[in-house]
């Protein structure tokens, strides 16, 4: 494909693409998300491309082939479409290939045991679009993602790609930023702060050089909408990004990315090749005279990195330490110049406010909070993975409506939203709207958008203590109440997990929490106490359970339970004795078995291989 | 293990001479040596001319930096918030038991080194355990063992 | 230069924009503990916090350290409200059992009346000796002395100033710059006779030709002339002695 150099070539090119694609051709979309691919896509898609050699098909000629980014239901991968019927494959695997070529590609019959069946209505549904999990979703930012190729820039163009970038070049940066301004969009990857006022005190300082940044290093434990982002859309990052740099008046983009995400890495990398290929990088931008390219930088592993300050440094190539100084680095970012910083769904949603205007986008989402935001719907729920959905959708509707409700029957407990900096919100708040301020007032934080959903036997506790550790190996180390003050809280916690805790303990945890929220330098120690505050606020009955009656109620520290073979329920059939590795149960054949609790090192194994639920937790 | 010094400067020959490159060559360094050897960041300090203390600070800092030699297979236990709340604390504990080995240090015959990292974005197949670049979804503590026996 | 009214506790002190909470509270005779803050070292500063102070300014309050926030005008600043000593004794209870050595956080911890911590000594405290950790040293050495032999090694609590692979330093010059600036005298210089041995590497001294005494290590020598062009032979005298 040749370098497009004006608009109406852009045009021109989208025209000529689209009319080249055949409308009614039977097609297979397979998901290569990294979920399914982990389930065996990969074998899928092989198996297709013999099968149709087979039949005397040939790809995109007699039937189209098809892989795409993640369509977000990965708790059911390998995903396969079937157009035009729009039929949604789950779990296919490569011996189911045959018969759907066979019957429904050619017979357009549905194979029943393939698609989906409700879990707690029974309902078998066989079209992708009136499962309940994508049926309550509007796309926006996911707009392509499950549809087109990601390593086709072919495929982008065709769906409007590129568009938004073609309208923002012909109009003056300050509409843009305007624009943005207007459309109410917010930084989707923490705080929340508004995209278009962030741009504007870019544009506001002086300066010769200015940089656009994308945050790609998705930190929050639970959340992988950007990896999703990035691995099935990439090009939607790069055209937000240039419109950014064209607003702002920047030439350079620096997008920093997971170095755990290896095909994020690999498609951007692609994308950008391509990218610069048709002329939507370089010099002279669709003949409109501005110049603009993107480099990309892996991340070393460091959560902290996530800060704006201490990504920047690491962009520099220096050990990524958030900076101690009161400047903003909107002001004073990259090399001291004035940088824009904005993640990854952040930038993807940029193309599509100017394609469509900024109030079509603010007709989405609250008042305060506007347009969609991507979940990733994780834990103890039926249906887990990405979903997007209008600002201000309740946590009920989440979790029931679109999550299937909580998994195996168990009653709701709380979903933790926010990653490390976030907290825990329980079941009493389950009607909250999912946004901004909603969360922040109720303790927690709407962070990179992870909702875990955790039920009765999830401990609040430990729930804590994972937290709180997890944020002793990210602390970069620099400040006092981080570096010293997390790793007290941590054994404190731990204490309390192993029935060691002290009625004063909790005290102590609330001082060291002021100490953190209000003394920390970066973001992420003054923020590192949400994850104890927020416990603490809803389950203190759960602390002081532990703490007073050496109990947790939860049934998950390990130094507060027994396991126990409920000679009713058990068969005797052997296997938890076999496989025990302190070898502490003991029976007859066909007798129930009993666990020496002395011994019991309470790794959980026998529960886990019991085929009866027979081994129970007290 | 000798290190090949073409090969490290080979790498670092990938990259602009600029000390924004620094951690993409320590990286490549990582994947190529299965951690960042002393003559490599002593070449790269000449090269770059970048002080050795900062080069080094980088890799003490960086998790996906290793300075010293890992086994021949990784294997990461997720231990993101969906799979620890799905116990993969106790499939870390199982490996850990079975393979002798602590979390973030390899086996005595260096086949394995065993990390718990954060979460690798695959939450919806929690508890995931990577191995190299195969990812287990659904890992269960009765299971993992079998599964790591296949590497050799 | 802009001079500018600042209140610091109630007392409006007159200082230039941009200068640092502490310095004008210092100026002031104020006191505000302060230790990573180095004022030859202009990166330094905002870690170890317990210069923390209230900031007020346009109806809002935020806690700062008071060592590289800069004065503006309007801008009220409280050094011992209940809620930064309340901070501030969280810090340096954390900072006691950190370095339960260290008698300057001992005596800095007593000046607010704390003389006890909640928390227990640590396993790693005797290894860490008395440095918390907050940089003064490493940045001493890139930004003043300019060769750059140490830096902050590991993160989260292993953090610790140190030489690439914990061997005697190839750029170190020995000058000692990094323990003379050092807030908690963490950092072991013994000199004896013409040696002088710090971080694990062993100096030979240069002898005043006047005094007879060993003042300046030959490596620092050898630095200068070779960056400053300064003729050898100055350093045959001391500075008393030149």
């Amino acid at each position: 494909m040749s370098t497009i150099k004006s608009f109406d070539q852009l045009e021109k090119t989208r025209e000529k693409l689209r009319a080249a694609v055949k409308k009614d051709l039977p097609s297979v979309l397979i998901c290569f998300g990294t979920g399914c691919q982990a389930n065996g896509a990969r074998d899928v898609a092989k198996a297709f491309e013999e099968e149709i050699g087979k039949q005397g098909l040939s790809v995109n000629v007699t039937i189209g082939l098809k892989t795409t980014g993640c369509h977000g239901y990965c708790e059911n991968g390998p995903l396969v479409v079937v157009r035009p019927q729009d039929i949604l494959y789950l779990r296919v695997k490569p011996k189911d290939v045959v018969e759907i070529v066979e019957k429904t590609i050619k017979g357009g019959e549905v194979i029943d045991r393939l698609i989906y069946k409700d879990v707690n209505t029974k309902e078998a549904i066989a079209q992708y679009h009136s499962i309940p999990f994508y049926s309550y979703q509007k796309r926006i930012a996911l707009r392509n993602i499950g549809n087109i190729d990601p390593t086709s820039i072919e495929d982008y163009i065709i769906q409007d790609g590129y568009k938004g970038l073609a309208k923002a070049l012909a109009m003056e940066p300050e509409a843009i930023i305007k624009e943005v301004e207007a459309s109410g969009l917010r930084g989707r990857g923490g705080g929340g702060f508004p995209a278009g006022r962030k741009w504007r005190s870019c544009v506001a300082v002086k300066s010769d050089v200015r940089y656009v940044i994308c945050n790609g290093d998705e930190g929050d434990p639970g959340a992988f909408m950007d990896r999703s982002i990035m691995e099935g859309d990439p090009h939607s990052v790069i055209e937000g990004m240039i419109i950014g740099g064209y607003a702002v008046g920047a030439h350079q983009g620096y997008i920093y990315v997971r170095d755990e995400y290896p095909l994020a890495v690999k498609n951007l990398q692609s994308a950008l090749v391509a990218a610069r290929e048709m002329g939507f990088l370089g010099k002279n931008i669709l003949g409109s005279k501005f110049d603009f390219d993107i480099k990309i930088s892996r991340g070393g592993g460091a959560f902290v990195c996530g800060e704006s300050s201490a990504l920047m440094r690491s962009l520099e190539g220096k050990v990524g330490e958030p900076r101690a100084k009161y400047i903003r680095s909107v002001e004073k970012g990259l090399y001291d110049k004035p940088s824009v910083l904005n993640n990854v769904e952040t930038w993807n949603n940029v193309p599509m406010i100017i394609m469509n205007g900024s109030s079509w986008y603010a007709g989405f989402g609250t008042e305060k909070s506007k347009g969609t935001k991507v979940f990733s719907l994780v834990g103890k729920v039926n249906n887990t993975g990405l979903v997007e959905v209008p600002m201000g959708i309740t946590i009920r509707d989440l979790v029931e409506k679109i999550g299937g409700g909580v998994l195996g029957g168990k009653a709701f407990k709380a979903v933790q939203t926010g990653g490390p900096s976030g907290g825990c919100i329980p079941k009493d708040l389950a009607d909250l709207p999912i946004d901004f301020d909603s969360l922040t007032k109720a303790g927690s934080m709407m962070g990179s958008g992870g909702i875990i959903v955790m039920d009765e036997n999830t401990c609040m506790v430990d729930v804590a203590k994972y937290f709180i550790g997890f944020l002793v190996e990210e602390s970069c180390g620099k400040c006092t109440p981080c570096r010293d003050g997390l790793p007290r809280m941590h054994g404190i916690l731990n204490d309390i997990t192993e029935g060691k805790g002290k009625e004063s303990d909790i005290d102590t945890l609330m001082e060291l929490c002021d100490v953190l929220s209000y003394g920390a330098l970066c973001g992420l120690g003054t923020s590192a106490a949400n994850p104890v505050l927020s416990t603490l606020r809803y389950f203190k009955d759960e602390y002081i359970a532990h703490i007073r009656d050496k109990k947790c109620p939860a049934g998950v520290c390990k130094a507060l339970i027994t396991y126990r073979i409920d000679p009713k329920a058990c068969t005797g059939c052997m296997l938890c004795a076999k496989k025990c590795p302190s070898e502490c149960i003991t029976g007859e054949k066909k007798q129930p078995h009993v666990i020496d609790e002395s011994k019991c090192i309470r790794c959980g194994v026998c529960k886990d291989v019991c085929n009866f639920n027979a081994v129970n937790i007290i | 293990m000798a290190v090949d010094n073409k090969k490290i400067d080979e790498i670092i020959s990938r990259y602009e001479k600029t000390e924004e490159s620094l951690l993409a060559i320590l990286q490549d360094f990582q994947r190529e040596f299965r951690y960042v050897p002393e003559e490599g960041m002593k070449r790269l300090g000449e090269v770059l001319n970048v002080s050795e203390s900062k080069i080094y600070a980088m890799g003490t800092f960086y998790k996906a930096l290793s300075l010293e030699p890992r086994g021949k297979h990784t294997v990461k236990v997720c231990m993101g918030t969906a799979c620890h709340l799905k116990g993969s604390g106790q499939i870390l504990e199982t490996i850990e038991r079975d393979f002798k080995v602590k979390r973030n240090h390899t086996t005595k015959d260096m086949l394995f080194t065993l990390e718990s990292v954060n979460c690798v974005g695959a939450c919806a197949m929690a508890p995931v355990v990577v191995v190299d670049e195969d990812y287990s979804g659904h890992a269960r503590p009765s299971k993992i063992t079998d599964l790591l026996k296949k590497y050799k | 230069m802009e001079k500018i009214a600042v209140t610091i506790n109630g007392r409006i002190c007159e200082g230039i924009r941009d200068q640092s909470v502490l310095s004008l509270a210092m100026e002031n005779g104020i006191y505000i503990p302060a230790l990573c803050y180095h004022p030859e070292v202009a990166s330094s500063g905002g870690s170890c916090r317990v210069c923390l102070v209230e900031a007020h300014q346009g109806g809002s309050m935020r806690i700062v350290t008071s060592c590289n926030y800069p004065v503006r005008e309007g801008l009220e600043i409280k050094t011992d409200t209940e809620l930064v000593k309340k901070i501030r004794k969280g810090i340096l209870e954390l900072l006691m059992a950190r370095v339960p050595d260290s008698d300057v956080i001992r005596e800095m911890a007593a000046k607010d009346g704390i003389t006890e911590t909640r928390f227990f000594k640590d396993e790693e405290a005797d290894s860490r000796g008395k440095c918390i950790a907050c940089s003064v040293c490493t940045l001493v050495c890139e930004e003043v002395v300019g060769v750059c032999a140490i830096s902050m090694l590991n993160r989260s609590r292993e953090k610790s100033p140190g030489t690439p692979y914990h061997k005697a330093s190839n750029a170190c010059i020995g000058c000692g710059a990094c323990a003379y600036a050092c807030p908690t005298g963490a950092i072991s210089m013994v000199d004896t006779g013409d040696k002088r041995i710090i971080w694990d590497k062993e100096f030979r001294m240069v002898k005043c030709s006047v005094c007879g005494a060993p003042y300046i290590p030959e490596a620092q020598v050898d630095w200068i002339v070779k960056t400053t062009g300064k003729d050898r032979s100055f350093f045959d005298k001391c500075p008393s002695h030149r």
